[in-house]
C-alpha cells in the first residue's frame, strides 16, 4: 500500500514573526494608500512561497499553494465570474471565519482563469526549492477548487433564472469544468474539489451529483485527449458517516473525508471498505491538541487493508488555516511520524 | 412578558428602546496608546486611564444621542473571547489565527481547568454606570461561543468544555447582579454553527441564567439560523439581539413561518459598511419588523458591534437608530 502525505488545502498566511506578517502589514498599508496592488501581489507571492516551503520541509508528497490568496473559499472563485456581485459577510460553517456571499445578478460565466495562474505560480515556486531527500520527481502540487454545489448553496440569486439551486449548481459547474481544462493545460494532475456543504444538506444529494457529474465529464474528456487528471472529492466540517456509502460510490478518483466529527467513522469505513483511494483526514485541522501518533497509526493500519487499489492519502481533517502557524507545522510533521509508526 | 420583567427590575424603557450591541470604536489616542504599550513606551496604568477616558466619552455620547440602554463600548477589550481568556486561569494564548479579510486574533487554548478568579467585568461596569442615569448593560460572551472559539486541549469533549464555561460565567453574572446590574448580555454568535449541538448551547445558557434576577439578552449574528429556528427560542434569555440588515431581512421569513416569541433587538444598520443607510431605509426595516413582531417586543440597534467603524461613522449610525425609534414612537 502506498500511503502519501497530502495537504488538505489551506495553510496559515500569518505567523508571529515580522517576516510572517508581511501580508497583513501590506494589506493594512494598502488600506492607508501607502502600498499598491503590485505590493500586495508581492506579499501574497512571498507567503505562498513560504507555505510551499513549509509543506515540503514537513515531508508532504502532495502540497497546495496554501490558498494564501483566497479571501475565502466562496468569493475567491465567484468574484472572478461575470454575473456575480459579492455581498455581505456570513460565517463559514463552524470556523469562526467568514465568507462574502455571492449574489448572482446573471448566469455566472467564466471569462478568465480562476486558479490556474495560481497553480502555475506554485509549481514554479516549488521548482526553485531544493528537493527534499527522497522526493526527486515525486513531489506534486494539487490544485483546489470549491465545488459547484457548495458555491451554489452559499450564493443568492437576483436573476430569475438563477433562483433554483439546480440552476446555480449547473452554472457554477460549467464554469468550473472550463477551469479544469485550464488547470490541465497548466500541468495539473491532481485537483481537489471541496464540497463541505453536502454533509450538512444531504437532502440536496441529486443536485450535488449533477454538478459533480459535469466536472467528471470534463475530466473524462481530458483523459481522451491524453491528459490524466485525478479528481479528489473532499468533504469536511461534519460527519461523513451517514453519506459514506453514497460518497464512496461516486466515480471520483479519491474521496477525502474529515474523520474528526465522528469517532466511529474509522470503524464504519473499515467495515464497509472502499473501492477507491481515500484521503484520510485523521489529524484534526481545527484543534491545537496534538494527536497520539500511535493511536492514529493504529487507525491507519485498520483502514489501509480495506482500501482497494493500493493508494491512500494521509492528511489533516481540513485545511490548516484555522490553526496558528506553529501548530499547523507540528500537525504536518505529525503526518510523517504517523506513517512511520504505521510501518510504511 | 419581558417588559413586565424589566419593570419589576425597576427599569422603565420607552417603546422601541435603543441600544448598541457592545463594542464601539476606539478613539485614535487609544489605538496609539495600545500600540505604545506593546512597544514598552507606555505603562499599563497610563493605558487604563486612557481607556477610562474613552469609556467616559462613549457614555456621554450615547447619553447625548438619546440611546436608552447604554454599553461601555469595550474600550479595554480586544477579541470577545480572548479578553476573558487573558483573565481567567486555564488558558494559554495561541499564535495568530485569521478571522476574515485582514483581521487576525489570538485564539485562546484551554490547557487546564477553567476557573473564576473573581469579578472580571464588574469594575468596568460600575465605572460606566457611575457616569449615567440610564441603564448600562453588563457584557459577557456566552458559554457556547467561549467553547467554540477556543481550542481545547484539556476537556474531554465540547459539552464538558461548554459547561465548564457556563459555571464560570454564572459566577460573573451573579457578581454583576450583586453590583446592581439589571440588564446582562451574553453574546452567542456561534449559536448556529453546529445545529446538532443546540441542546448543549441551551443547557449551558440555562446553567448560566436560571433563577437569577436580571433581564438577559443574547446577541447572535452572521449565522445559519434557518437550521436552529424556532428551537433557538428556548435559549434561557429574554431578548435576542439579531443581525437583520446584513442578511437583507431574510430572517423575517423564518418568523413568518413560526412566531418570534421573545423580545428582539432588531439590527437595522449594517456595521460592515462605511455608508450610512438613509433614514427611509432604516424606517422601512423597522416597518418590516413590526409586520411580524408586536411593537412592545422590539428594540432597535445596529447589526453588530461597531468597533470596525470610525468614531464618526459609529456616532452617525447610532444617531440613525435613535431618530428612527423616535419617529416610530411619535
Amino acid at each position: 500500500m502506498n500511503l502519501l502525505l497530502a495537504s488538505t488545502g489551506s495553510y496559515p498566511r500569518i505567523g508571529d514573526s515580522a517576516e510572517l506578517q508581511i501580508l497583513r502589514r501590506t494589506f493594512a498599508a494598502a488600506d492607508r494608500g501607502e502600498k499598491t496592488a503590485a505590493d500586495l501581489a508581492d506579499a501574497e507571492n512571498a507567503m505562498t512561497r513560504l507555505a510551499i516551503e513549509e509543506q515540503a520541509r514537513a515531508g508532504l508528497d502532495v502540497i497546495t499553494d496554501g490558498q494564501t490568496r483566497w479571501y475565502d473559499p466562496i468569493s475567491h472563485l465567484a468574484k472572478k465570474l461575470s454575473g456575480v456581485r459579492i455581498d455581505g459577510l456570513l460565517r463559514f460553517f463552524d470556523t469562526n471565519s467568514y465568507f462574502r456571499q455571492p449574489v448572482l445578478t446573471a448566469r455566472p460565466e467564466r471569462h478568465r482563469a480562476l486558479v490556474a495562474d495560481e497553480f502555475r505560480f506554485a509549481c514554479n515556486a516549488l521548482g526553485t526549492l531544493a528537493t527534499p531527500t527522497g522526493k526527486a520527481g515525486k513531489l506534486k502540487v494539487k490544485a483546489v477548487l470549491t465545488g459547484p454545489y457548495t458555491l451554489a448553496k452559499f450564493s443568492l440569486a437576483e436573476h430569475p433564472e438563477m433562483r433554483t439551486l439546480e440552476a446555480r449548481v449547473q452554472a457554477y459547474a460549467t464554469a468550473l469544468a472550463m477551469e479544469l481544462h485550464a488547470l490541465a493545460d497548466a500541468g495539473a494532475e491532481r485537483i481537489q474539489v471541496d464540497e463541505p456543504a453536502i454533509l450538512k444538506c444531504p437532502e440536496d444529494w441529486q443536485v450535488f451529483v449533477q454538478g459533480l457529474d459535469t466536472l467528471l465529464r470534463a475530466r473524462d474528456g481530458l483523459k481522451q485527449k491524453g491528459k490524466q487528471i485525478e479528481i479528489c472529492l473532499s468533504v469536511y466540517f461534519h460527519d461523513a458517516g451517514a453519506l459514506y456509502e453514497k460518497l464512496v460510490a461516486l466515480p471520483v478518483d479519491v474521496l477525502s473525508m474529515d474523520f474528526t466529527y465522528n469517532p466511529k467513522l474509522v470503524e464504519l469505513v473499515s467495515a464497509a471498505g472502499s473501492p477507491k483511494a481515500l484521503g484520510l483526514g485523521l489529524v484534526d485541522g481545527r484543534n491545537t491538541r496534538l494527536e497520539d501518533v500511535g493511536a492514529i497509526a493504529r487507525q491507519v493500519e485498520k483502514l489501509l487493508p480495506k482500501i482497494t487499489g493500493g493508494l491512500a492519502y494521509l492528511g489533516t481533517s481540513c485545511g490548516l488555516e484555522y490553526l496558528p502557524r506553529d501548530r499547523a507545522q507540528l500537525k504536518l510533521e505529525l503526518l510523517g511520524e504517523i506513517r512511520a509508526a504505521a510501518g510504511l | 412578558m419581558s417588559r413586565a420583567k424589566l419593570e419589576k427590575l425597576g427599569v422603565q424603557l420607552p417603546l422601541f428602546p435603543t441600544t448598541s450591541v457592545g463594542s464601539l470604536p476606539r478613539p485614535d489616542y487609544l489605538v496609539q496608546a495600545r500600540a505604545d504599550l506593546k512597544k514598552g513606551m507606555l505603562g499599563a496604568a497610563e493605558l487604563r486611564e486612557l481607556e477610562k477616558k474613552a469609556t467616559a466619552f462613549w457614555i456621554a455620547k450615547q447619553d447625548e444621542l438619546g440611546i436608552d440602554v447604554l454599553v461601555d463600548g469595550e474600550q479595554y477589550r480586544g477579541d470577545m473571547v480572548a479578553y476573558f481568556s487573558e483573565q481567567w486561569p486555564g488558558f494559554t494564548r495561541s499564535g495568530l489565527v485569521r478571522s476574515y479579510g485582514n483581521r487576525y486574533y489570538h485564539k485562546p487554548i484551554v490547557t487546564a481547568e477553567v476557573s473564576w478568579p473573581g469579578p472580571t467585568t464588574v469594575e468596568w461596569w460600575q465605572y460606566a454606570q457611575g457616569l449615567t442615569r440610564k441603564p448600562v448593560k453588563g457584557m459577557l460572551t456566552g458559554p457556547y461561543t467561549m467553547m467554540d472559539w477556543s481550542f481545547n486541549e484539556h476537556y474531554s469533549d465540547r459539552r464538558a468544555t461548554c459547561l465548564a464555561f457556563a459555571g464560570v460565567l454564572r459566577k460573573e453574572v451573579e457578581a454583576l447582579i450583586a453590583a446592581g446590574c439589571k440588564i446582562i448580555q451574553l453574546d452567542e454568535p456561534a449559536l448556529s454553527v453546529r445545529p446538532e449541538e443546540l441542546p448543549v448551547a441551551l443547557e449551558a445558557m440555562e446553567a448560566v441564567t436560571s433563577g437569577l434576577d436580571a433581564y438577559f439578552i443574547t446577541h447572535a449574528c452572521y449565522g445559519a439560523f434557518e437550521h436552529i429556528y424556532p428551537k433557538m427560542l428556548e435559549l434561557a434569555v429574554d431578548n435576542f439581539d439579531l443581525e437583520m440588515s446584513n442578511g437583507d431581512m431574510r430572517l423575517l421569513d423564518l418568523f413568518r413561518e413560526h412566531k418570534f416569541t421573545k423580545d428582539i433587538s432588531f439590527g437595522v444598520l449594517d456595521v460592515h459598511s462605511h455608508l450610512l443607510e438613509d433614514a427611509s431605509k432604516v424606517r422601512q426595516r423597522i416597518k418590516q419588523a413590526l409586520s411580524m413582531i408586536p411593537k412592545e417586543q422590539v428594540w432597535i440597534d445596529p447589526d453588530c458591534g461597531l468597533k470596525t467603524r470610525s468614531v464618526d461613522e459609529a456616532i452617525e449610525k447610532l444617531r440613525a437608530c435613535v431618530e428612527a425609534a423616535q419617529a416610530f414612537r411619535n
